[in-house]
């Protein structure tokens, strides 16, 4: 199969290095506190975040910082496929730890001591990449509920191809998913499948971090549209 | 005012709504309204928006209020049981992930979610909405089971009803994938131009496809609160948890009953009450037949 044509197109009809188009909204889910929709092309992804509030089991409860918990989930229809996923899936653990560790570097938790922050995310359709759209909603979703964080997080999945969709992901090729405070300039996530040669790693790692900078500049956008809104709305400015 | 006197009063307002839930409730329902400004019988706000989801087979979003459910249906082939060849088969899976509400915890399934997915199930099978034979492929070989995943994205009240118009949503849009069967049963999915090599003498059988389901007496409903002699339809969320009895009604099109379910509470209904909250059931039902068919019409075209 073909993944590059020979006029220099992807499957999509992207170049090489081309992004997928980008769109997100706020405040979707009007229980939460703060909630999200990232997309990235045919990916979405919801984030709803709960919190601070009080920890529930209070043997967890941390005296010098929040506890931050993540939970992620499929929807049963977001593959071409209907797989019987169960709860306690272990892709869907390993994913929802690397969310958290990652989110987790980026709030200030000692600002709230002895309180939880839970953050939720769903996937609803799945076309590679769910891992990096997760995260870039989570950071949306965090900013939307007001938690200080200390820099936006956000995330980019590259191959040989920059942001893969599923057809490019399943290849077998090396997928390299970056996670980056961008205003620091500085990785919290790395994960690589498959095998790459070193000097390769450092290109494809490089075109995932400058995939991350785009989408942090897209997202600064979109926070700094809703806060105008908001100030619309306030009347705090005409 | 000042803008700060405002704010001050706002936040005692809020606070008595905290403390006081009954008592707020009460001082609107006198005046014969409710805190967002709804009269007693009108429901919320509905939308119903078809084909959300590209990688299901079917699907559809149902908002009423803030109230979101995302439905999907994915069909996927089966032998048939042997006491029906020629049906194939619905499954119902209603879920509500912890984004929907802060009182649902990861690791502690609700029940609210088993309960509506029974209610769901008993409705859409007994209602006669779907025609099993429809789903068939080949009589003894072959049938469609179809998976319909219904997931809960904001939890305001009414869950029920947005479920069940998300669901009939979701099979009104649904397509059924081109297949052929093989000389020994199998079935295979068909793209729009497969080339039958030269020499292949293995003809694939190609069924009359059926493109979509033709959907019988399609259920509607609407479920009240009941509140000493109030009738409040289409209750939020907050309504709920203070008033707690609920009555749940389902007609078809023509206003014949599908189901009737009230599950206890301390608030008992007369007669009278029951007929009032049919007669508001009949009203909605007209409500959602137009959204309905507003959604269909503005699908594109088969």
């Amino acid at each position: 199969m073909e993944y590059i044509s020979p006029e220099g197109l992807r499957l999509d009809g992207r170049r090489p290095l081309e992004m997928r188009q980008l769109h997100a909204q706020l405040g979707v889910v009007d229980k939460a506190d703060g909630s999200a929709i990232f997309e990235m092309g045919n990916t979405k992804v919801i984030a709803a975040v709960y919190g601070p509030h009080e920890v529930q089991s209070k043997n967890q409860q941390l005296p010098d910082q929040a506890l931050v918990r993540c939970e992620y989930s499929m929807a049963n229809f977001s593959t071409g496929d209907r797989p019987r996923r169960s709860k306690g899936d272990r892709r869907a653990t390993e994913i929802s730890l690397v969310i958290r560790q990652t989110m987790e570097a980026a709030i200030l938790t000692h600002l709230m001591p002895r309180t939880q922050i839970d953050i939720f995310v769903q996937v609803l359709q799945a076309d590679g990449g769910t891992r990096a759209a997760c995260i870039n909603a989570a950071t949306l979703a965090i900013a939307d509920a007001g938690i200080p964080m200390c820099d936006l997080v956000t995330s980019c999945a590259a191959g040989y191809l920059n942001n893969m969709n599923y057809m490019e992901d399943s290849a077998g090729g090396p997928d390299v998913t970056v996670g980056l405070m961008t205003k620091m300039d500085k990785l919290t996530l790395l994960q690589m499948d498959s095998k790459l040669p070193m000097d390769i790693f450092e290109t494809v790692m490089q075109l995932a971090i400058e995939g991350c900078k785009a989408i942090v500049r897209y997202i600064q956008n979109i926070l700094l549209e809703n806060t105008k809104q908001l100030e619309y709305q306030r009347g705090l400015r005409s | 005012m000042t803008s700060q006197a405002a704010l001050a009063g706002e936040i005692e307002v809020e606070a008595f709504r905290r403390l006081y839930p009954l008592q707020f409730y009460e001082r609107h329902l006198n005046d014969n309204v409710r805190p967002d400004a709804r009269p007693l019988g009108r429901a919320r706000a509905t939308s119903l928006a078809l084909g959300t989801v590209p990688t299901a087979d079917g699907s559809a979003m149902a908002k009423i209020g803030h109230t979101t459910m995302l439905a999907g249906v994915k069909l996927e082939v089966m032998t048939p049981a042997t006491d029906a060849p020629d049906e194939g088969r619905i499954a119902v899976d209603f879920q509500m992930p912890p984004i929907c509400s802060p009182d649902v915890r990861p690791g502690r399934p609700v029940d609210t979610a088993a309960v509506i997915s029974e209610q769901l199930f008993s409705v859409l099978a007994s209602s006669g909405v779907i025609n099993l034979k429809e789903l068939s492929i080949s009589k003894g070989q072959a049938a469609w089971m179809a998976y319909l995943d219904i997931y809960c994205l904001d939890a305001d009240g009414a869950l029920f009803d947005a479920a069940l118009l998300a669901a009939i949503g979701a099979f009104a849009h649904l397509r059924f994938p081109a297949v052929s069967m093989t000389e020994e049963g199998k079935v295979i999915p068909l793209s729009g131009d497969t080339v039958l090599e030269d020499g292949n003498k293995e003809q694939p059988k190609v069924q009359e496809q059926r493109q979509q389901l033709t959907l019988g007496k399609i259920p509607f409903s609407l479920t009240c609160m009941l509140h000493k002699k109030y009738i409040l339809a289409d209750p939020t969320a907050e309504e709920e948890k203070i008033f707690q009895t609920t009555i749940t009604v389902v007609l078809d099109h023509s206003g014949r009953l599908v189901s009737f379910y009230k599950p206890g509470g301390s608030a008992l209904a007369s007669t009278s009450t029951i007929q009032d909250c049919m007669a508001l059931t009949r009203y909605r039902v007209k409500e959602l037949q137009k959204i309905l068919d507003e959604a269909l019409s503005e699908m594109e075209p088969v």
